[in-house]
């Protein structure tokens, strides 16, 4: 839970300096790159409706509009939005709005005006936080006369700083030209071609990390950071991330050993906060939608009853027990209110990683301030840890919430330790369930071959680069450093819907894509061995068979007369299965796997009549259609081509036109627009009198018939007046 | 190639979703039930205990049925449950077989049956059993299993999995009757084909239970729970509780995917629930009048126009401040997808880089899936055996379903372990542990590190040492149990419901004693002298008194009780309600509902 009361107030300062804008070829300026890192932020504060204030100060612009602002002072700065609220508003403004200037400003003077805004504009208003984020190439000369009053104002008002740069700065060397740059990390994105700084941008590094020294120390420097590290690691905006409510409450041991100790919640799966509403598709309002539940008997007349003539009641077993919610309430399990009490201690063995249950991970600290309370913990932190045993604890939030017991875990850090708490299961949620044992079974076992072919993957997959000198491990791909791509998504989903409302949404952004990739020099080494696992273990034949199969599974239910027989068969491990096999093979009736060929053999060979092969057919094809998955549209449509192709050859061309036009309605019906363009670019239309002497559709009303209805999808539409290919088509599915 | 795998929905994804806070509502749909058999010797010897203390053999097996009653209701109310006698005196079965007597058919376990089975229990129960039922001398086995699947097949619903468990002692009983036993051998062979499982609880023989004698061709090894052991002889009531517990339920499986391991090689696995929270059922509505289940129905309508609506008509917006943004349903859907359903395997670990602490929901378990991918176990059990040698676990990406967001997991390799009972405690595959992304860690304010001291330790050590005790069960959870005893009671007409025991409550007077005077040397070791670690409020003692009163509070007005009284469903309120109503108005009652009811109603009505 983030505590609503601290508030912070972020300036963001962008250079738009005549500089920004240089770039070389290929690469995106440091001028769109800022605007890119500056709207994740943004967009973040304004999805997650942040109570944050947020302004935007420019620097480098043709005009001047500030407070400061003098005969020759503060001049090219421009306050272009003062402290507030984010809002769409300011994203619009950094997408459209802002433009590179013509001009230079001095980034310490528009440092100096970013804390007069802070300071003007929270007067009357509660922060907690205030903080400035300065986006810039430092190619601007500036001047350092001022730099001591900024860095003591800086510090007596608390604002905190953080500098965006179009390159990586180094710790060690005060220039921040490292030649090649190898020794960060940072090896791949757009980085500024290091080569290119110029002595000014020397000097300015020099001059940030100065600023960045005398007011955070060393950490001050990882306060620094370029824009394609941004990019990749969303999450580096940490200074006004919020912070766990605290839980205070007593550790008991018996009756009479009490621990005062504080909880914090220290993992817990963090979930998108707003839900969508439901509104009415012409108007958009939710007050014109009504949804209403009534209540039926199990009759045959399904007769209304008021809401009021229902009671509650549960099942036990086959019975229902009436059981109203005033005496659910009256007679429920009644907790004692807030525990954290020791039940017993055991091997730190007993309690798995497996039985690990609930859906948060608890901090326990010593509460705060009370130093015999944590040399109390203290001891039991490290009892714990030198017997390798854990504690079992019952644990409840409050009087409302229902008890847990589980596991209390010492956990010892350089800085601090505190036990860790994790639910465990109660007896009425193990599930026991028995499995085979792979080695029993002689089939399965894998040969020496096999096994080292496993082995030689693993390694060639490792994740980690050992360091043998200094005997450490550096994890390449730390996966609790990742954000989770879902906020990113949807927050690029809803801004780009909300400034182009008429567009389909975008494609997902290549930098989230990466971000979930393995380490691409991982994925290089083992590309071998992959193609020596392939060989020896025998597996891709089978892949084939399994779609067969699970397609059959798929629609079990709603054939059971299905065709057992050439189950059968391709049980029977045929890894060759081909069509004419399948027609030699007793089919009678149009099945799910190869409907088409059913069909066609079916109709062709006469074992089923035209009427009742194609009711089967279209029978699959609505079931392909429910699925709403564009494989299944394919199969569709080889169904619909095959379909027309044999009402051609035996006159039957009434009934594929009356299935047609039936097929347009259920598609609209069902919103499948998107497989009616597949038909559409197909070009498959009602069977015209040219084609069979039986239709009266004339080669014109057939044309007529896939043009698009008077009220057609604008977006679809408009990509087909594009000359847009079916692939194009399945992107936006 | 599409996500077929999407398409295994099962009651597994429905709890899922449950748990991801999609509520699905109302009642399972199943794709059929369990059903189960128990099938009990009734002869003299099940009732002839070994020693002083021991339970007999038949008390041993129903309180084990019993057990499996009140479970299955907590947790699988769908499933049918049977109890069947054989060996006795008495018969009752449709077919008029001699010494079989069909005690309760296939019927879902409720409160009734429950009951009826506790008066089998205990000294009691056996004389409950011979004036009722009697031993008989004589039986024929392929008789007893022939009513068994009449039981089956007279059961109306669909049933996706037969059971019979069969407890006995007795290891040879057509020893001396060939055809008898090649009967029963032929009549089980005829249960295997239909798709009846025979499992055999055998409980403990004087001079050992020897299955080779006859039971070896009788009872079935399904293909997928071939063990390759046969479980031990049941003397303890745990044991054999332990025994039917693992047999009881069917698995089933959340979902089968790929597990790929790059473009172009994958295998199948298939995921399982090895926890899963269990929660109290939801509520279902009834008809006032008759107490009868309804149906309830939500529809969408336009307020303007009274039309009804369909899903395509209406879309999904959200407000930001004065702007709406507005998306299709199937748009809100898309942009959770990321990949199709599967694991795809990002590569491996040294398992001592997962943080113990790093846990974000409960594990799954994976399982190789023969069925779909030929191979699929060769190469699952390869790199398993190479991740355990190695030390190492798979970290992938994870898409359980379609429109799901990946998450990032690990697959920690576990070798099979198997108790003295020969009961497989641990299964063989990987455990699949969700890591937490950035956005799941919260950064936490710690309190600053004051170390204790050894002595201090030391002492704590004592402490810990003395309050050592085996986890090996879990606890019951009182919440649940709480709420089933009230239901069971409710059904019942029972006057109070049985008071759940609270075995998560720490046993307070056991620990002081065990302590002794290590709680005082500690506190005097860290605390000052005047330190109070127990705060400002001294919470206990308040609670205390609070919980002591168990007496519910008034909450129904004046004006509701009169309504139930001049509509005359005062009847549906319990008898603590109305004790609690006559307290507030200052009436004597008596103890009876009957009495309680017409004393209300005598006062409302005047």
């Amino acid at each position: 839970m983030a505590r609503s009361g601290n508030k912070a107030a972020v300036v963001l300062c962008m250079d738009v300096g005549s500089a920004m804008s240089n770039s070389l070829p290929g690469e995106e300026s440091p001028f769109e790159l800022a605007k890119k890192v500056m709207t994740m932020f943004v967009q973040r504060q304004v999805f997650a409706e942040s109570r944050d204030e947020i302004a935007l100060v420019l620097f480098g612009t043709d005009g001047t509009e500030n407070a400061l602002a003098g005969k020759d002072q503060y001049q090219n700065i421009t306050v272009h939005r003062h402290l507030m609220l984010p809002d769409f508003d300011l994203l619009e403004d950094i997408e459209r709005k802002i433009q590179p200037g013509s001009q230079q400003a001095d980034f310490l003077d528009a440092l100096i005006v970013c804390m007069d805004v802070i300071q003007q504009e929270t007067v009357g208003k509660k922060f907690e936080k205030r903080h400035i984020e300065v986006f810039t190439d430092l190619s601007s000369p500036f001047s350092k006369d001022q730099l001591d009053v900024i860095i003591h104002n800086l510090k007596k008002f608390g604002i905190s700083l953080q500098f965006f740069l179009p390159f990586p700065v180094g710790k060690e060397d005060g220039t921040g030209d490292r030649g090649d740059g190898n020794s960060r990390s940072d090896h791949h994105g757009p980085s500024f071609p290091l080569k290119g700084i110029t002595e000014q941008q020397k000097e300015g590094i020099r001059m940030v990390k100065k600023v960045m020294m005398s007011l955070e120390g060393e950490d001050g420097l990882d306060e620094i950071y370029s824009f394609s590290e941004s990019l990749r690691q969303l999450c580096v905006f940490k200074k006004i991330e919020k912070r766990s409510i605290p839980w205070s409450c007593t550790l008991t041991i018996g009756s009479s050993l009490f621990i005062k100790i504080v909880a914090y919640k220290s993992i817990i799966q963090e979930r998108v906060k707003k839900s969508w509403t439901v509104v009415d598709a012409r108007t958009l309002k939710k007050e014109d939608l009504q949804k209403e539940t009534v209540y039926c008997l199990n009759d045959d007349n399904e007769t209304e009853v008021p809401k009021e003539d229902t009671i509650q009641g549960f099942r036990y077993g086959s019975d229902i027990v009436p059981f109203s919610k005033v005496d659910e309430e009256h007679m429920k399990y009644k907790s004692e209110g807030k525990c954290f009490s020791i039940l017993g201690f055991c091997r730190s063995s007993q309690v798995h990683r497996r039985y690990f249950m609930g859906n948060q991970v608890l901090k326990v600290f010593a509460a705060k301030d009370d130093e015999a309370a944590a040399v109390a913990l203290s001891s039991l932190i490290h009892a714990l840890d030198e017997l390798d045993m854990v504690a079992i604890v019952r644990y409840a939030y409050d009087r409302r919430a229902h008890p847990q017991v589980g596991a209390a875990l010492p956990y010892i850090k350089d800085a601090y330790e505190c036990l860790i708490y994790v639910q465990l299961p109660f007896m009425e949620d193990l599930r026991q369930y028995m499995f085979s044992s792979l080695k029993n079974n002689k089939k399965y076992i894998p040969t020496e071959a096999q096994l080292n072919a496993a082995e030689a993957l693993i390694d060639s997959m490792s994740l980690v680069k050992k360091d043998e000198k200094e005997d450490t491990i550096e994890d390449l791909f730390p996966t609790s450093k990742i954000p989770n791509p879902q906020f990113q998504r949807l927050f690029q989903c809803l801004l780009h819907r909300a400034l182009h409302p008429q567009e389909p949404l975008p494609p997902i952004q290549q930098h989230i894509l990466n971000m979930l990739d393995p380490p691409t020099e991982v994925t290089a080494k083992c590309q071998i061995l992959l193609s020596k696992i392939k060989t020896v273990f025998p597996l891709t034949e089978v892949i084939k068979k399994k779609d067969q199969v699970t397609a059959q599974n798929i629609f079990q239910d709603n054939h059971e007369e299905g065709p057992t027989s050439k189950k059968l068969k391709t049980e029977e491990g045929e890894a060759c299965f081909s069509i004419s096999s399948l027609a030699e093979g007793s089919v009678t009736s149009v099945g799910s796997v190869n409907p088409a060929e059913n069909f066609r053999f079916l109709v062709r060979q006469k074992k089923a009549s035209f009427e009742e092969a194609s009711g089967q057919l279209i029978n699959h094809i609505e079931q392909f259609l429910d699925t709403n998955e564009t494989p299944y549209f394919m199969k569709s449509m080889d169904c619909i081509t095959v379909f027309r192709e044999e009402a051609i050859q035996f006159s039957e061309e009434q009934r594929f036109n009356d299935f047609l036009k039936a097929l347009r309605e259920k598609v609209e019906m069902k919103q499948l627009n998107h497989f009616w363009e597949i038909v559409v670019q197909d070009g498959i239309t009602l069977i015209t009198k040219d084609e069979a002497p039986g239709s009266s559709i004339t080669a014109e009303e057939a044309k007529k018939f896939l043009a698009p209805k008077e009220n057609p999808n604008e977006d679809t539409a408009a990509i087909f007046a594009e000359g847009g290919d079916v692939d194009d088509l399945l992107d936006l599915i | 190639m599409s996500g077929w795998e999407s398409y295994y929905k099962n009651e597994g994804d429905e709890e899922e979703e449950q748990e991801e806070g999609l509520e699905a509502g109302g009642e399972y749909t199943y794709s059929g039930r369990d059903s189960l058999i128990f099938l009990v010797d009734g002869s003299r010897a099940m009732f002839e205990s070994q020693g002083e203390v021991e339970l007999t053999p038949f008390d041993m097996s129903i309180q084990c049925i019993q057990s499996v009653y009140t479970n299955k209701i907590i947790s699988s109310d769908q499933d049918l449950l049977a109890v069947v006698f054989y060996g006795t005196e008495k018969d009752k079965n449709s077919v008029n077989f001699k010494n079989i007597y069909v005690l309760q058919e296939l019927d879902n376990p409720g409160a009734k049956r429950v009951l009826e089975l506790d008066q089998f229990k205990g000294e009691q129960g056996k004389k409950h059993f011979q004036d009722l039922i009697g031993h008989g001398s004589d039986y024929s086995l392929s008789e007893v299993l022939w009513v068994c699947a009449n039981l089956f097949s007279d059961v109306q619903v669909k049933m996706s999995h037969k059971r019979i468990m069969l407890f006995t002692n007795e290891d040879d009983p057509h020893g001396n009757d060939s055809a008898k036993a090649s009967r029963a051998r032929t009549k089980a062979g005829d249960l295997r084909d239909t798709g009846i499982f025979l499992d055999l609880m055998h409980l403990r023989k004087r001079g050992g239970f020897d299955i080779s004698l006859f039971y070896r061709d009788i009872i079935s090894t399904a293909e997928d729970e071939d063990l390759g052991v046969h479980f031990e002889e049941s003397s303890k009531l745990e044991d054999l509780l332990r025994k039917v517990r693992a047999k009881e339920t069917r698995k089933r499986m959340l979902c089968r995917l790929k597990l790929k391991l790059s473009k172009d090689i994958a295998l199948t696995v298939s995921m399982y629930n090895m926890v899963q929270k269990a929660v109290k059922p939801p509520p279902v509505r009834l008809y006032r009048e008759t107490n009868e289940p309804v149906k309830s129905k939500t529809r969408t309508f336009n307020v303007n126009t009274g039309s009804l609506l369909l899903p395509s008509d209406t879309k999904r917006s959200q407000n930001y401040g004065s702007r709406q943004i507005v998306l299709e349903k199937e748009e809100t859907e898309e942009l959770k997808r990321f990949d199709e359903p599967g694991l795809i395997l990002i590569g491996f670990k040294p398992l001592i880089l997962l943080k113990k602490h790093h846990y974000l929901r409960p594990s799954l378990f994976v399982y190789p899936e023969e069925s779909l991918v030929n191979g699929s176990s060769t190469l699952f059990s390869a790199l398993l055996t190479k991740c355990l040698e190695k030390e190492v676990m798979a970290v992938c990406r994870y898409t359980p379903r379609r429109n799901i967001p990946p998450y990032f997991v690990a697959l920690l390799p576990q070798e099979e372990e198997l108790d003295e009972q020969k009961i497989q405690v641990t299964p063989p595959g990987f455990q699949l542990v969700f890591l937490p992304y950035a956005d799941d860690k919260r950064k936490v304010p710690f309190t600053e590190k004051v170390m204790a001291n050894p002595e201090q330790i030391d002492k704590m050590k004592a402490i810990v040492q003395k309050l050592r005790f085996n986890y090996s069960d879990s606890f019951e959870n009182p919440v649940l149990q709480q709420h089933f005893r009230n239901l069971e009671a409710l059904a019942l007409d029972l006057m109070e419901p049985e008071q759940a025991v609270d075995l998560t409550l720490p046993k307070i007077e056991a620990i002081d004693k065990r302590l002794g005077s290590l709680v005082n040397e500690f506190k005097e070791l860290v605390y000052p002298p005047d330190y109070n670690p127990e705060g400002k409020v001294p919470k206990r003692k308040q609670d205390d008194e609070g919980s002591g009163s168990k007496r519910p509070k008034m909450e129904l007005s004046e004006e509701d009780l009169k309504a139930h009284v001049s509509k005359g469903t005062l009847g549906k309120l319990t008898v603590p309600v109305l004790k609690e109503a006559c307290r507030v108005y200052g009436l004597r009652g008596g103890l009876k509902k009957q009495e309680l009811l017409d004393t209300l109603t005598k006062h409302f009505q005047n």
